[in-house]
């Protein structure tokens, strides 16, 4: 009797700590997100947050066993300084294992020098300026760059024939990269460019630069300007100075025409060709289940843009770490398990390039246009595993 | 001109100037003991915050830099950030390319923010009011668009990042907790307002302030207010540029917000949260300012602007004088 008692009490004992040693098996790894959560670019992190919501809705919130938790910080414009002291109480104080998100070039620039001494992964969403990732070797980037887009778009406006081409581009790092990857080319495959106009950042009023345009006597234009406002003013102006209905063709990255802005840009938006990393109207069932689980999720998937398949990519991208680390905190080691690394993502089919740790991927050329009373980017042809060109362009 | 000699008299009651009384002489000699007790006291209590705190004990100075021009020479100025900006980014260039030395980037960051001062303030002091406000923020834009424009120098819009200060002294380096980048603002915050405040008593300052209460009585006196006005905000400048480059050497890295409007904007609704023509104000205004920015968007990243407003707009409403001014009430009686 008293031997039964025993083993029955070593029994339980033994159950216990198996049980309370269980969570430390199965710790829980903090992801933090820097995205832009309040103020004019609200939306880009609401699209990062619903993106990873419905990731962790359809793939579980444990990733080999270890419950993924995100911890979101605010950082409403470009703020570097900002940026950095945002994830470094991330690092010290909240103890994440992962850092992600970054809307903006320079925020993401700025946790280079922690992430080497932390040796913790950071896995940019959007930020898209080629350079980032050579910063620093625990980088990955699951968005696109305007090299990725640019230079397809280049080549498929010299095989149709296109050729005096002004480009039109805002002053700023992303829109001087445009510009580069545009001229380079486009000029490479026999193209001319006719005029390089810069506008201001912050311009408004866009008649100059559209008589500048007709007087370069350019067959077409490739333009970029940072979503939101300028690019709406930009289109409107481009079809009420008559641009338009004088034949001249629009071209651009895809982002001036991303998903939220079509129902502001309305009918100056037809016809606009872009070349994307995404679509929300893309033909594949992985797109349609991600577009449908949102909507179930959400009530409404009209906001579903490139920023929510760069943030929903990325979290895959972040699985795959904790699951090959085993959940303990080794950035090198959880880049260097991702490098390589192929899937298939709502967009279409990925690679993380082991050089760059930037996603290639397939672009897509998309026509603007009406389809059942709402404007969407239809894509009409796709050129397969596209580079970030631009990395280490400058060296 | 009532409303001058109205504010003319209320601005006299606080004995900054002149023969100090046995009270203010006690609060002058606390004051620097306090200033240290207490950011040391942060340092042992928030170890976990300190990249916060780094970032507050520099806009702290930087929003000094502001009480100088705003507070003690009534310069009304939206381009504060001109200054800080133009000594962040004169401290990271000579980062990059010269020198490793955190004090002689904080050297070349002040010289740099003085010197911007001094060239602009020459230009733009002969207006006043709110032509003198509309040129200040036409500067920091102006400096803006050249440091977007000089991309291969500043980097442009993606910012200037690669700043690796040397360790401080050849002793202590920069580490990932920011214990030293804390300790080295706190030590740079104590020593710009032991220095903003000999500036304030002196008989400069004290001019300056009698080109804030009444120019046409200074000139009559044979004092040349524009003089005045300019060499302040010069100084101003120095201080700005500083708090730029420390800016600069805690952060590693510069970008264009730092001298964006909002970052001017904000250091205004900083001082006045404290309470201008108080150094002290201009400390308060900014720690209580960013801690609750801090903790209302750490607890609520998606709604806290309105709570922030809310607040503001309380201290403004129930505190005209200013978060500083609620000392007063408490040594002086609950007079007005």
């Amino acid at each position: 009797m008293p031997g039964t008692l025993r083993t029955a009490l070593l029994g339980a004992v033994f159950a216990t700590s198996l049980a309370g040693a269980g969570p430390v098996w199965a710790a829980t790894v903090k992801v933090g997100v820097i995205a832009p959560f309040s103020g004019p670019f609200a939306t880009v992190g609401q699209t990062f947050k619903q993106a990873i919501e419905v990731y962790q809705a359809q793939h579980g919130k444990t990733a080999a066993g270890h419950t993924v938790e995100f911890v979101y910080k605010d950082l409403d414009q470009a703020n570097p300084a900002q940026s950095k002291a945002l994830a470094q109480e991330l690092v010290v104080k909240e103890k994440v294992g992962y850092l992600a998100g970054f809307f903006f070039t320079p925020d993401a620039l700025a946790v280079a020098p922690l992430i080497d001494e932390a040796n913790i992964p950071c896995v940019i969403f959007n930020a898209a300026t080629s350079v980032i990732t050579e910063k620093s070797p625990r980088y990955v980037r699951t968005s696109f760059t305007l090299w990725q887009n640019t230079v397809p778009l280049a080549e498929h406006m010299a095989k149709q024939g296109v050729r005096k081409v002004a480009t039109a581009v805002s002053d700023y790092g992303p829109g001087i990269d445009g510009e580069t990857a545009f001229k380079a080319t486009f000029e490479k495959h026999g193209g001319k460019v006719v005029d390089s106009i810069r506008m201001p950042l912050k311009s408004t009023d866009f008649a100059p630069f559209m008589q500048r345009i007709k007087d370069s006597g350019a067959e077409a234009i490739y333009a970029f300007l940072p979503a939101g406002p300028t690019t709406l003013a930009f289109a409107k102006a481009f079809s009420d100075t008559g641009l338009k209905a004088a034949g001249v063709k629009f071209f651009g990255p895809g982002d001036i025409t991303q998903e939220p802005d079509l129902p502001a840009l309305g009918d100056a938006a037809l016809g606009i060709t872009t070349t994307f990393n995404y679509s929300q109207a893309h033909d594949s069932d992985l797109n349609r289940a991600f577009v449908a689980k949102h909507k179930e999720l959400f009530g409404s998937s009209d906001t579903v843009t490139f920023t929510s398949v760069g943030a929903y990519d990325g979290t895959h991208v972040i699985y795959k770490m904790i699951e090959a680390t085993g959940g303990s905190s080794d950035g090198a080691k959880a880049v260097a398990a991702v490098k390589g690394m192929a899937w298939e993502s709502p967009r279409g089919p990925l690679v993380i390039d082991p050089d760059s740790r930037h996603v290639t991927q397939t672009i897509y050329l998309r026509v603007t246009e009406r389809k059942d009373g709402r404007l969407q980017n239809s894509e009409v042809a796709a050129f397969a595993a596209q580079p970030d060109y631009g990395y280490k362009v400058g060296k | 001109m009532s409303a001058a000699t109205n504010h003319a008299a209320t601005a006299s009651a606080p004995a900054h100037g002149g023969r100090a009384s046995r009270p203010q002489r006690l609060r002058d000699g606390a004051a620097a003991p306090l200033l240290a007790a207490l950011g040391l006291a942060a340092f042992w209590l928030f170890p976990d915050d300190l990249g916060l705190m780094t970032r507050i004990l520099t806009a702290a100075l930087y929003v000094l830099s502001l009480d100088l021009v705003l507070g003690y020479a009534g310069i009304a100025t939206l381009g504060q950030a001109a200054m800080f900006g133009t000594g962040a980014y004169a401290a990271g260039i000579a980062a990059v390319h010269l020198v490793a030395d955190p004090l002689v980037l904080l050297a070349v960051g002040g010289v740099a923010g003085g010197l911007i001062a001094l060239a602009t303030g020459t230009l733009i002091l002969r207006g006043r009011g709110l032509t003198l406000l509309m040129l200040t923020i036409a500067v920091a834009q102006i400096v803006q668009e050249v440091a977007n424009k000089a991309r291969d120098l500043t980097g442009g819009s993606d910012g200037l990042s690669g700043i690796d200060p040397g360790p401080l002294l050849g002793l202590f380096r920069f580490d990932m907790y920011g214990r030293t980048s804390y300790l080295f603002a706190l030590a740079v915050l104590l020593a710009g307002f032991l220095v903003a405040r000999r500036i304030v008593r002196s008989p400069f300052g004290l001019a300056c302030r009698g080109v804030r209460e009444d120019p046409v009585r200074v000139a009559a006196l044979g004092g040349s207010p524009k003089r005045l006005l300019v060499a302040m905000y010069a100084v101003a400048g120095v201080f700005a540029g500083v708090a730029g480059a420390l800016s600069a050497v805690t952060s590693g890295i510069v970008g264009l917000d730092s001298l964006g409007f909002s970052w001017s904007a904000e250091a205004l609704v900083m001082l006045v949260l404290g309470g201008t023509g108080r150094l002290w104000g201009a400390i308060l205004g900014t720690v209580a300012f960013m801690t609750v920015h801090h903790l209302l968007a750490a607890t609520d990243p998606f709604h806290w602007m309105l709570f922030i407003g809310l607040f503001l707009m309380g201290t403004v409403l129930f505190l005209p004088g200013g978060l500083a001014s609620l000392a007063d009430r408490f040594t002086r009686g609950d007079r007005p």
